[in-house]
């Protein structure tokens, strides 16, 4: 039975300032598949993902979005890392919970009853309990990782969105980082969208892929883009 | 002792003025904070030139004739809090519109603009023929002849600011820190942004008018400054900023009064040694560590 499809770009420009950087774009994400959005960098990989986040409004086409049961989609997003300004005194905890911000709850806050004790099972389930004490800013690049992911899951999403998660992280994190992802995609039955550069190692997760390159978007099953065509002959060193 | 006992008593002349530096010192910080974060300092710097320009051009207004506010001492107040309140809360926006924008320089800009406010307030004051005194006056903070009604408005305001800003610490934290998670959570990033520059309008316009624009750029930029290496959260950032705003007022107060010095610049000066004992534990914390090591 065909799964119902979360995110639908029919014909899209998008772009920042009046200037479209993709052009025709047509990407039809189904629930439950783990999508890699691959390109080199500045190819727009992350205006893809701005832009089904409404954070900037597409420039032509039609871009909609919706959850499982028909009503607006829930998302879970992990932005790059260094894109948080480490100025805040902010700890692990803190910036987990801010997953849970999405509700105004004026009541309950006024009452004290927050929601640490979901915000700490995130946590626990993305082995971040550790080091949550801790200001968010010392963390190595993988501990961030694994409380960006707690904080995204503590959104209780039904699609998680990663830009570029395994950036700037050494190897072993790396594949401990894919060993999470396919963990809680799994366990809480996610769609996951993934932004990366290149598909070394989590080329065995992608169902399918969105391949970014001069302003068009291709897309089609991993296997058949990793086989074949430009991908292939891109990232032959990757695979 | 004897001294500080008898600034805090009731019957103290100057009760309200006391009273009325302290809730400057304390509410200013918990908007500082903000411009820390948002690496806005030099907000901080020219957002009161440009009130204390609205103030001037207020009265400018009324010496020309052109007010129906003009007349009595209370409504000539009122006239410069709005005109504070309107040429600070466009700004603002202005300012809120390029920065969201990244448009151009922004810290050229903000040069720009305390220069010409700055030039403004001098110019609407040269060519007010009535009232200089009092004008220059109010420019430079009116704290000492404070009156029981603007001592009760003030407290009143800045009351419903420091409780707004409490109370809406996660929205603000949130737009603040990571705007396009704030979206994605469904948060209006716009509605949080513009409330919390309207509170930042009415409190360093209400602060110009009571203390002057050089103890509010202080207070906003200093008590946070001295704040940020001990906090260990958002809360415990903005009480320890609060905190720190509202002893420099006090002890500012205190040394003014005793030592006959004027009451602006020792405020600041209390605030910066705050900020620099602040420095100093911290140096010598992190020399303990390394020797621990």
């Amino acid at each position: 039975m065909s799964q119902p499809i979360l995110i639908d770009f029919k014909g899209a420009a998008l772009g920042y300032g009046g200037r479209p950087i993709l052009t025709h774009v047509d990407l039809h994400v189904e629930a439950g598949s783990f999508w890699g959005v691959l390109g080199s960098n500045g190819s727009g990989k992350t205006t893809i993902l701005k832009t089904f986040l409404s954070l900037i409004p597409p420039m032509g086409g039609r871009v909609t979005t919706r959850g499982r049961s028909g009503d607006s989609a829930r998302f879970g997003y992990v932005p790059q890392k260094e894109r948080l300004d480490p100025i805040y005194p902010l700890s692990g905890l803190d910036v987990a919970s801010m997953g849970t911000w999405g509700r105004f709850e004026l009541f309950k806050r006024l009452r004290g009853k927050i929601r640490n004790s979901f915000v700490r099972e995130c946590l626990s389930e993305c082995g971040a309990t550790a080091f949550a004490a801790k200001p968010f800013s010392s963390l190595s690049g993988g501990q961030k990782q694994r409380v960006l992911i707690a904080r995204a899951l503590a959104a209780e999403p039904e699609i998680l969105v990663l830009d570029e998660p395994l950036a700037g992280i050494d190897v072993p994190t790396q594949l401990a980082l894919l060993d999470l992802l396919a963990r809680v995609k799994k366990d809480r039955d996610l769609t996951v969208l993934m932004v990366s550069h290149r598909i070394r190692a989590e080329k065995t997760l992608f169902t399918n892929i969105a391949f970014v390159d001069e302003g068009k978007v291709v897309c089609g099953p991993a296997a058949k883009m990793i086989s074949e065509g430009k991908l292939a002959e891109i990232f032959r060193g990757d695979l | 002792m004897s001294a500080i006992l008898e600034l805090l008593k009731p019957d103290f002349l100057l009760h309200h003025a006391v009273y009325g530096s302290a809730v400057v010192g304390f509410v200013c910080p918990l908007v500082g904070v903000y411009f820390l974060l948002r690496r806005l300092v030099f907000w901080g710097v020219a957002l009161p030139q440009v009130s204390t320009a609205g103030i001037a051009f207020a009265f400018l207004l009324q010496g020309l004739g052109l007010t129906i506010l003009a007349g009595h001492e209370g409504q000539e107040k009122h006239l410069a809090i709005i005109g504070a309140v309107v040429f600070t809360a466009v700004t603002i926006l202005i300012l809120a519109y390029y920065e969201r924008k990244g448009h151009g320089l922004g810290e050229g800009r903000i040069g720009a603009l305390y220069a010409i406010a700055w030039a403004a307030s001098i110019l609407f004051v040269a060519w007010n023929a009535q009232g200089e005194t009092e004008m220059l006056g109010l420019l430079k903070g009116e704290i000492v002849s404070i009156s029981e009604q603007d001592f009760h408005a003030m407290l009143n305001t800045f009351a419903v600011v420091a409780g707004a800003l409490f109370l809406f610490q996660r929205e603000f934290t949130l737009v603040s820190y990571d705007r396009d998670m704030a979206v994605t959570l469904g948060r209006s990033a716009g509605f949080w942004d513009l409330l919390l520059y309207l509170i930042v309008g009415v409190t360093i316009s209400l602060g110009v008018m009571t203390v002057g624009p050089l103890v509010i750029f202080g207070l906003l930029v200093i008590p946070p400054m001295a704040a940020l290496p001990w906090a260990g959260g958002m809360l415990s950032f903005s009480l320890l900023a609060s905190a720190i705003g509202g002893v420099s007022s006090f002890a500012g107060f205190y040394v003014s009064y005793t030592r006959d010095l004027p009451l602006g610049p020792v405020i600041v000066g209390a605030a910066f040694a705050i900020y620099l004992l602040s420095q100093l534990v911290q140096l010598a914390r992190s020399a303990v560590a390394r020797a621990s090591r």
